[in-house]
């Protein structure tokens, strides 16, 4: 049998067409749907681009290593403990950085601590931020550019300390406060330099460089009762070449060190970014969630007018009926109805989408959306879903109702 | 004028149809027996109530009898599917409405060419077929009317087109010069008198019995039943208006009007 795809479209746009407003207003419900989604993916993709990005820069010879058992599960947790900072013990030591750093090739190596805590200057209140204990190593393995000062370096004292750009307005109401001093923990320390403005809070390290103080190891270490609870290890190769040879021999000697329990893992590349990128998904997972509801309500209202169509309609199903059309035809009469209503809701969705995506990104963000088939597809293929899930009750009950009794309908 | 078939197209055997329940039960349609052959023109005649309607919705598949048997062309009725009886409302019967029944948001030529469109013609051809048909109905400047722009008659006229443009084997009409005039009136039974020529069968409901003519069996009911059952005697061409062509026949019909 023909489905009168045709006929039922133009009928569609007929029927439609002589109802403009209430029309209107039900796309308009399923464009509110899926421009939400459109723009959480796109945004969170855009997220998940920088990291990528910044691995590819990296140029596959960096590698990092955080304590935890390599399923996908700790990884997120890792990341998520990484920044609840210096409670949490590790089963990386400083020995593990000693032995990388004798492998061959290996140009850089650097410990990262994380440690929780107030500081505070004579001109601010105490705040509370994240503290960056390592070696100078750090920025030679993934460059951090500096706006004033330098980098804590092998002849620097102890007690001295570099901050990020906004943490030197936070604490000193200025971005140039190489010299001056502010206490944590107890212990007065001198600023040596200012980071450059990052606006990056989304990095491997997961540090939010703008509001961090980076601190040497040893003074982290003597907030930590002496131990370096060392929550990541970042290693940088020589060339792309020698950097298998090197994570085997990272993987060797740390495996021997933990007395072959596997309770570190070693991230590379796709892997570095990916933890980033999972918390991504999670995140604009839930999201997508909360914008589905939306999407309900949308669907609601569609499926509402569609009932109300078939209300106005009934006498129209009797004559089509006496007239030949099968169920099947009145079905897909008003299913096509319900498709062209999320269809073009979906559309309109993934163009409003992208402009309120853009114009988030350029007025509160550090990045643009990015918009890729997925998210056309998405979009096209959710509000194909919404308007079959939606239309069929309606077009199952026009088609089951008894011709004669339509037709004595409004007489 | 009766084309001998060796099934009948229709037999209803007992056909009862009730409306209500108990106390209120009340019975339209009492114990049925009738059998039309292929090419019969059937006039259905009888007082307001009795019955008619309901049983040309049911002879057009629109509606269940209680009880009995209906075949047509020898199948049983209840045992064909929903998507069978409406194949066969799509390609084997014309059915004319007592209230017309246009799709209203439908303007004349979208409705004629309706019953096209389930028989799965592309949009240029039912538009044709429709057309032609209304040309003949002298409606060819309504085309792009909507219903609520037509008279009372051009609606029935719209109506009897739209039953006619698939060629239906079976044409039921309920009341089909109801609204009309008696010129107009002869128009339509010309038609109907023209497809009855060409093998057709055709069921009609009427009130008039000057059009009874045009007919070559007159049913009359009383109260569900069938009261007489009479076979005309037919002549070669109908009594009446014997023009084929339908755009030289006015002065005809003037003359039947008087007769
Ligand atoms: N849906 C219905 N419910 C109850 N009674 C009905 C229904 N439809 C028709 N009837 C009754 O059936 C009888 C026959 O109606 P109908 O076939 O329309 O008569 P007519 O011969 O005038 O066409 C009438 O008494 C009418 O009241
Ligand atoms: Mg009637």
């Amino acid at each position: 049998m023909r489905l009168l795809v045709g006929h039922h479209l133009t009928n569609a746009y007929e029927s439609l067409r002589s109802n403009r407003m209430r029309t209107a207003l039900t796309i308009l419900g399923v464009t509110i749907g899926i421009s939400s989604i459109v723009v959480i993916l796109s945004l969170s993709a855009g997220a998940a681009q920088i990291v990528n990005n910044q691995v590819d820069q990296l140029g596959g010879t960096i590698a990092v290593i955080r304590p935890g058992t390599p399923d996908r599960e700790s990884q997120i947790n890792t990341i998520t403990a990484n920044i609840s900072g210096s409670e949490m013990t590790s089963s990386l030591t400083e020995r593990d950085v000693k032995d990388i750093e004798d492998i061959d090739h290996v140009t850089a190596v650097a410990p990262i601590m994380i440690l929780g805590g107030s500081v505070s200057s004579d001109s601010s209140r105490p705040r509370n931020i994240q503290i960056i204990a390592t070696t100078p190593g750090m920025t030679d393995v993934a460059t951090i550019p500096m706006a004033e000062g330098q980098f804590i370096d092998t002849v620097t004292n102890d007690d001295t300390a570099v901050i990020g750009h906004q943490l030197s307005i936070d604490l000193f109401g200025t971005d140039t406060s190489v010299g001056r001093t502010f206490t944590t923990h107890g212990v007065q320390f001198t600023v040596i330099g200012i980071l450059k403005r990052q606006n990056n809070p989304i990095n491997f390290n997961n540090v939010d460089f703008d509001h961090a103080a980076i601190i040497n190891l040893q003074s982290g270490k003597g907030f930590n009762q002496g131990i370096a609870t060392i929550q990541q290890i970042n290693i940088r190769a020589t060339s792309t070449d020698k950097f298998p040879e090197v994570l085997r021999q990272v993987n060797e000697k740390l495996t021997r060190n933990h007395h072959g329990e596997k309770d570190f893992v070693i991230l590379t590349d796709g892997d570095l970014a990916r933890p980033s990128t999972q918390l991504f998904s999670t995140v604009s997972a839930s999201l997508t969630a909360v914008a589905s509801i939306s999407l309900i309500v949308g669907g609601i209202g569609i499926m509402n007018i569609l009932l109300v169509s078939v209300t106005e309609r009934t006498r129209e199903i009797g004559i089509r009926k006496a007239l030949g059309a099968s169920n099947i035809h009145i079905v897909w009469q008003f299913l096509i109805e319900s498709l062209v209503m999320s269809l073009a809701g979906g559309i309109a969705g993934y163009f409003a989408g992208y402009i309120i995506a853009f114009s988030i990104a350029r007025s509160f963000l550090t990045f643009d959306p990015v918009f890729g088939w997925s998210i056309v597809g998405a979009s096209m293929g959710t509000s194909l879903i919404v308007g079959i899930v939606f239309g069929l009750y309606p077009a199952i009950l026009a088609a089951r109702k008894n011709p004669i009794e339509a037709l004595r309908q409004f007489h | 004028m009766t084309i001998d078939a060796t099934a009948p197209v229709i037999a209803l055997d007992g056909l009862t149809k009730r409306y209500g329940m108990g106390e209120v039960e009340h019975t339209v349609l009492d114990n049925i027996n009738l059998t039309i052959q292929k090419g019969e023109f059937v006039a259905i005649m009888g007082p307001s109530g009795c019955g008619k309607t309901t049983l040309l919705n049911i002879l057009g598949l629109l509606d269940h009898a209680d009880d009995g048997e209906y075949l047509l062309d020898g199948i049983p009725v209840n045992t064909m599917s929903s998507s069978h009886r409406a194949r066969i409302r799509s390609d084997q019967i014309g059915f004319v409405f007592q209230s017309f029944n246009l799709v209203s948001r439908m303007n004349v030529i979208e409705n004629v060419a309706l019953p096209l469109t389930y028989q799965g013609y592309p949009t240029t051809k039912r538009l044709q077929a429709a057309s032609k048909v209304l040309a003949t109905f002298h409606l060819s400047e309504r085309e792009y009317y909507m219903p609520w722009q037509l008279s009372g008659g051009q609606t029935q006229r719209v109506a009897i087109a739209r039953a006619l443009v698939n060629n239906p084997a079976i044409v039921l009409a309920d009341e089909p010069t109801g609204n009309l005039d008696s010129r107009s009136s002869h128009v339509i039974m010309e038609e109907l008198a023209d497809i009855h020529r060409h093998g057709n069968t055709i069921i009609m409901v009427t009130h008039n019995p000057a059009l009874t003519s045009y007919a070559s069996r007159v049913i009359h009911m009383i109260d569900g039943r069938i009261d007489t059952d009479t076979q005309l005697p037919r002549p070669a061409k109908p009594a009446v208006a014997p023009k084929r062509k339908l755009g030289k026949k006015s002065k005809k019909s003037q003359k039947v009007e008087t007769a």
